[in-house]
C-alpha cells in the first residue's frame, strides 16, 4: 500500500511538468512525425503508380487518399465534441489538439493528391477550397494563439476594458459641458461624435484598423480650435478621446487578430463537411 | 406678464426636489445659453432655441429662434400660439416644458429633469470579435444547408422526378437537361466527341448509384464490334495489380460492369481533349503472354512490335480452282497458284527483251516500272486490279486480222467462248483473189455485207487448240485445262487483299522503293507470294518505345489493328490517327469503307 502515494505522486509530477510544455512539442513531436509519414508515404504513392489518362481521384489510389482525408476530416472536427465532453481513460486534450493540428497539415497532402491536381467549378472542389480553408484558418489559429496574446496584453497600458471604456465615458461627459457654448453645425459634430458606439466598426475595420466613418475624427477636423475659448477646449477633449478610442482600437484589432480564425474555422468546418457529403453522395449517385 | 418656472430635479436617491421661481416679464427665451431665461444644458437644444412671448388676450405665442423646431403637444412646428389654460407640452431637445395657468394666474411653466445622453458605460463584452460577426452557428448553419439543398437535394430530386419517356433514344444532345445543379458533380470536361452532352448527364448517368452501362453507350455506339465475347475477353486478360483487382472487387459487388466495360477503358471527363486511344502497353498486358490463359488462339503473342510480333499470314489461294482462300504463316513454305503465268524477273529485267521492246514503243519509252502495270487505288490504300488490254496488250497483242475498213481486228480477252468465236471469224479478212481483175458486184462483193469466203476452215480450227497451249496466244499466261470436254483455261483466282487482320496504307510508303519490300526483281515465276514478311517492316518498324529517327518509326499496335475492328483499320476520325506520322493520316472515312466493303464481300 505504501507504494500507492509514490505512483500518484510521480504521476501527478508528470502531469504537472506536462502542463508546461505546448500541444506543439507533445510527446516530443509525436503527432508531428506520424503526419509527417502520413505524408511522405501518401506522396511516394502517388509518384509510383503511373495512372492513365491523368491521376483521378477515382482510381483505387484515388480512393484510398479519399477515404483516409474522409476519415481524417471526420476525425479532425470532432475535437469540438471533444473539448466538451471529459471522457475516461487516459486520452488527453492536449495530445488530441496535437494530433488535430498535425494530421490537419497533413491534409493538405492528402486531399491535394486525392485531388490529381484537377480543380474545376464543381462541388468536389468546393470540398477541396473549404478544407484548404478550414487549414489555413487553422494554421492562423496556431500562430496567433502563440504570438499574439503578448500584444494584446501590452497594449493595454496596465488598465481593463473597463477602465478604457469608463475613461471614454468620462471625457464624453467633460466634451458635453465643455461644447455648451457652441453654435449649432459644431454641437451637432459633437454630439454625433458622442453618440458614435465606441465599438463602431464592422470586423473589416476592426481587422484592419481602418475606420472611415470615425465621428471623432469627423468633429476633430471640423472643429477649428482657434475660433472660441470653448472650441479650443472641446477640441483638446475630443484629441484625448480620439487616442483613447486609439488605445481600444488596437486592442480590438489584436484581439479581432486572435479570434478572427476561429469565426472561420468553424463554419467552413461544417460546411466542409456539407460538401463532403455532397461530394461523396454525387460522385457514388453518378458512378 | 408673471412667469411661475418649476425646475423638477432628481436627487440621486430618486426624490424629486422641485424648485420655483417667479418672472415678471414680456416673454421668455429657451435654450442652452446660459443667458436664456429656461437653461437646457444640453447639446441638442439651440443656443437660442425658442421664445415664449404674450401674444394678448392671454394666450401665449411659441417661436422657434434658430434653425431647429420644437415639439408642441407631439407634433412639430415652428410657431405656435398657445392658450396656457388649456395646459400645453413643448418639447425641446430631451426637456420638456409642461405649460399651464389657473384662471387669471401667472403662466406656470414645469420644466423635467433633462436626462443625460451617454451616461452609462458601455459593456466590456464589445471588445469581443464575436459582438461585430454574425455568430459562428449562424455561419455554419446558412453554408452548410445552401451546400447541402443546392448541390446535392436539388440535383437528386430532380433526377428522381425527371421525365424518362424521351430517353428512349438513347443518349442524344437535343434532349432537354431535365436535372438542375448537377452540372456542379461535373469533374471535368468531356471529351470532344461528347462535348454535346455536356449538359445533359442524366443521358449517360441514368440510373443513381449505378455506373454508365454499356447498353447505354451502345445505343449510340451500336456498330462497335467486339475484339472478344466479354467471357473470353476476361478469361485472356493478365490478371490485374492488387490495387486495382481490389477496386473492381469492390465496384462489381456494387452493380459495377467490371473490367471489360466501355467504361473500363473510356474514361470520361478528363477534359476536353480527344479520348485517348489505348497504348501498346495496354494491348500487350493481355497479348504478350495470352497463349498462357487462352490455349486456343491461332495467332501468336504480340507486345513490342520491333521484338515481338507473330509472322504475317497472309490469305491467297494455294489450289487451282480453289473456293475460298487459305491463311498461311509466310514462315511455311507457300505457293500462290492464282492461275495465272507471269515471270516478274524478266519483265522487270531493265536489259532484257522485255525492256527492250517497251522502249520502242510510244506508250512506255522506257523499261518496265512497277507503275506501269500496278496502278494505286483513288485513296493510295491498295492497288486495282490488273487489267490485260491496258496493262499486257501493247506487247502482248491480240491483233488477229484485217476488218474490211483497212484495220485490225482483235480477239476478245476475258472468255474462252469470245476467243473461240473470234477464231472462227478469223478468215474474214481481207483475202488475196482466186482470180484477179473480177469481182462480183454490189454488196455482194468482198468485203461487203454478204461476201462469201471459199476458202477452207482449217486454220481457224488449227488456231483455236494452239492459242490455248503453252505458247499459244492464251498460254502465254494463262493454263490450259479442259471443262466438260472442251478447250478451257484455268480461272485467275487473286485476293482483293492479302492481310485481313490487320491494316496497311501504300500511302504511308511512298518515299519507298516497291522493290524494297517485294522481292519481284528476282521472282521467276508467279508461284511466288510476293508479299513481304514481318522481318521486312521491322526494318523500320520497331514498338511504340523507339525513338524515332529518319529510317526508325515507333510503331504502336493500334497503327495497324483496331480494337473494337481488330481486322479491320481504325476509323478515319480516329484518335491515335492524331498522333501518328504523317503517312498514316490519310486515311480516309472512304478507304476505310471501302475495306470494310471488301471484307464483307
Amino acid at each position: 500500500m505504501a507504494s500507492v502515494p509514490n505512483k500518484r505522486f510521480g504521476q501527478d509530477e508528470r502531469r504537472r511538468d506536462a502542463d508546461h510544455i505546448s500541444f506543439l512539442k507533445h510527446k516530443k513531436f509525436r503527432w508531428l512525425w506520424i503526419a509527417l509519414l502520413l505524408s511522405i508515404v501518401t506522396g511516394v504513392g502517388y509518384a509510383m503508380i503511373d495512372q492513365e489518362p491523368r491521376p483521378n481521384g477515382g482510381s483505387w489510389y484515388g480512393y484510398t487518399l479519399g477515404t483516409i482525408g474522409l476519415l481524417l476530416i471526420v476525425w479532425l472536427s470532432l475535437l469540438g465534441v471533444r473539448k466538451r465532453r471529459i471522457p475516461e481513460g487516459q486520452w488527453s486534450l492536449k495530445g488530441w489538439t496535437s494530433a488535430h493540428v498535425y494530421l490537419g497539415l497533413s491534409l493538405i497532402v492528402v486531399g491535394t493528391l486525392h485531388t490529381g491536381f484537377q480543380i474545376g467549378w464543381n462541388v468536389h472542389t468546393l470540398a477541396y477550397a473549404l478544407m484548404i480553408l478550414v487549414i489555413l484558418s487553422g494554421i492562423w489559429g496556431v500562430y496567433a494563439y502563440a504570438s499574439l496574446p503578448k500584444p494584446l496584453s501590452m497594449g493595454r497600458k496596465q488598465m481593463t476594458r473597463a477602465g478604457m471604456l469608463e475613461d471614454v465615458t468620462t471625457v464624453d461627459g467633460q466634451i458635453d459641458r465643455a461644447a455648451q457654448p457652441l453654435g449649432r453645425a459644431e454641437a451637432d459634430l459633437v454630439l454625433s461624435a458622442l453618440r458614435q458606439d465606441i465599438f463602431y466598426g464592422g470586423a473589416l475595420a476592426r481587422l484592419t484598423g481602418f475606420y472611415p466613418g470615425c465621428q471623432t475624427n469627423r468633429a476633430l477636423a471640423g472643429i477649428a480650435p482657434t475660433s472660441s475659448e470653448a472650441a479650443q477646449s472641446v477640441h483638446d477633449l475630443l484629441t484625448k478621446r480620439a487616442e483613447q478610442l486609439g488605445q481600444i482600437r488596437r486592442q480590438l484589432r489584436t484581439r479581432a487578430l486572435l479570434e478572427v480564425w476561429l469565426f472561420i474555422h468553424i463554419p467552413a468546418t461544417i460546411a466542409l463537411l456539407a460538401a463532403l457529403l455532397a461530394h461523396v453522395i454525387s460522385v457514388f449517385y453518378y458512378w | 406678464m408673471a412667469f411661475l418656472i418649476r425646475t423638477i430635479a432628481v436627487a440621486r436617491s430618486g426624490r424629486e426636489i422641485p424648485r420655483d421661481r417667479t418672472l415678471e416679464v414680456n416673454g421668455l427665451t429657451v435654450g442652452r445659453s446660459p443667458d436664456c431665461d429656461i437653461h437646457l444644458a444640453d447639446l441638442t437644444v439651440e443656443l437660442q432655441h425658442l421664445s415664449l412671448s404674450d401674444a394678448g388676450g392671454g394666450m401665449l405665442r411659441a417661436t422657434a429662434l434658430g434653425e431647429l423646431p420644437f415639439s408642441l403637444n407631439g407634433s412639430i412646428t415652428g410657431d405656435a400660439t398657445i392658450d396656457p389654460n388649456a395646459r400645453a407640452t413643448i418639447a425641446v431637445g430631451p426637456a420638456q416644458l409642461e405649460i399651464s395657468r389657473e384662471g387669471d394666474g401667472p403662466v406656470q411653466i414645469i420644466q423635467s429633469v433633462i436626462k443625460k445622453s451617454g451616461a452609462t458605460v458601455e459593456p466590456t463584452a464589445g471588445f469581443a470579435l464575436a459582438s461585430a460577426m454574425p455568430s459562428k452557428r449562424t455561419m455554419a448553419w446558412i453554408s452548410s444547408m445552401a451546400i447541402l439543398v443546392l448541390l446535392l437535394t436539388v440535383p437528386i430530386v430532380t433526377h428522381l422526378t425527371r421525365d424518362r419517356s424521351v430517353e428512349g433514344q438513347g443518349p442524344d444532345a437535343s434532349m432537354i437537361d431535365q436535372v438542375s445543379f448537377d452540372s456542379t458533380w461535373s469533374s471535368g470536361a468531356l471529351s470532344l466527341a461528347h462535348h454535346d452532352l455536356e449538359d445533359n448527364c442524366e443521358a449517360c448517368h441514368a440510373t443513381p448509384f449505378v455506373t454508365v452501362q454499356d447498353e447505354t453507350c451502345l445505343t449510340c455506339h451500336e456498330e462497335l464490334g467486339d475484339h472478344a465475347k466479354k467471357p473470353r475477353l476476361k478469361a485472356g486478360m493478365a490478371p490485374l495489380p492488387a490495387g486495382e483487382a481490389w477496386q473492381w472487387a469492390v465496384a462489381e459487388t456494387l452493380g459495377n460492369e467490371g473490367p471489360g466495360s466501355c467504361t473500363s477503358c473510356h474514361l470520361e471527363h478528363e477534359g476536353n481533349v480527344r479520348q485517348q486511344a489505348a497504348t501498346e502497353e495496354f494491348c500487350a498486358e493481355c497479348h504478350q503472354d495470352l497463349d498462357m490463359r487462352l490455349t486456343d488462339v491461332s495467332f501468336g503473342n504480340a507486345d513490342d512490335f520491333g521484338m515481338k510480333h507473330p509472322q504475317f499470314r497472309p490469305t491467297f489461294y494455294t489450289e487451282y480452282n480453289q473456293e475460298d482462300p487459305v491463311r498461311i504463316s509466310l514462315d511455311k513454305a507457300i505457293e500462290e497458284k492464282s492461275g495465272l503465268l507471269f515471270p516478274h524477273d524478266i519483265h522487270m529485267d531493265a536489259d532484257g527483251g522485255v525492256a527492250r521492246m517497251a522502249i520502242s514503243l510510244d506508250q512506255y519509252g522506257e523499261p518496265l516500272e512497277c507503275s506501269n502495270c500496278h496502278e494505286l487505288t483513288e485513296d493510295k490504300v491498295s492497288y486495282k486490279p490488273i487489267e490485260m488490254e491496258p496493262s499486257c496488250e501493247a506487247c502482248h497483242s491480240l491483233v488477229a486480222g484485217r476488218d474490211g475498213a483497212g484495220g485490225f481486228t482483235s480477239l476478245r480477252h476475258g472468255d474462252v467462248s469470245d476467243l473461240m468465236e473470234d477464231l472462227a471469224t478469223m478468215g474474214k479478212g481481207p483475202k488475196r483473189a482466186v482470180v484477179t481483175g473480177r469481182t462480183r458486184p454490189g454488196q455482194f462483193a468482198r468485203g461487203g455485207a454478204y461476201a462469201v469466203n471459199f476458202g477452207r476452215p482449217a486454220a481457224s480450227l488449227i488456231a483455236i487448240n494452239r492459242a490455248l497451249l503453252p505458247g499459244g496466244t492464251c498460254g502465254d499466261c494463262h493454263i490450259n485445262t479442259t471443262t466438260d470436254g472442251r478447250p478451257d483455261l484455268i480461272p485467275v483466282n487473286l485476293p482483293d487483299r492479302f492481310l485481313q487482320h490487320g491494316f496497311f496504307t501504300h500511302a504511308g510508303h511512298e518515299d519507298e522503293e516497291c522493290t524494297d519490300c517485294h522481292e519481284a526483281d528476282t521472282s521467276k515465276a508467279s508461284t511466288d507470294l510476293l508479299m513481304p514478311a514481318l522481318e521486312s517492316c521491322q526494318d523500320c518498324h520497331k514498338g511504340a518505345t523507339a525513338v524515332a529517327t529518319k529510317e526508325i518509326v515507333p510503331s504502336s499496335c493500334a497503327m495497324c489493328h483496331g480494337y473494337h475492328t481488330p481486322t479491320a483499320p481504325w476509323p478515319g476520325d480516329h484518335p491515335i490517327l492524331q498522333s501518328t506520322p504523317e503517312g498514316m493520316r490519310g486515311r480516309s472515312t472512304d478507304s476505310i469503307a471501302s475495306i470494310s466493303a471488301m471484307l464483307d464481300k
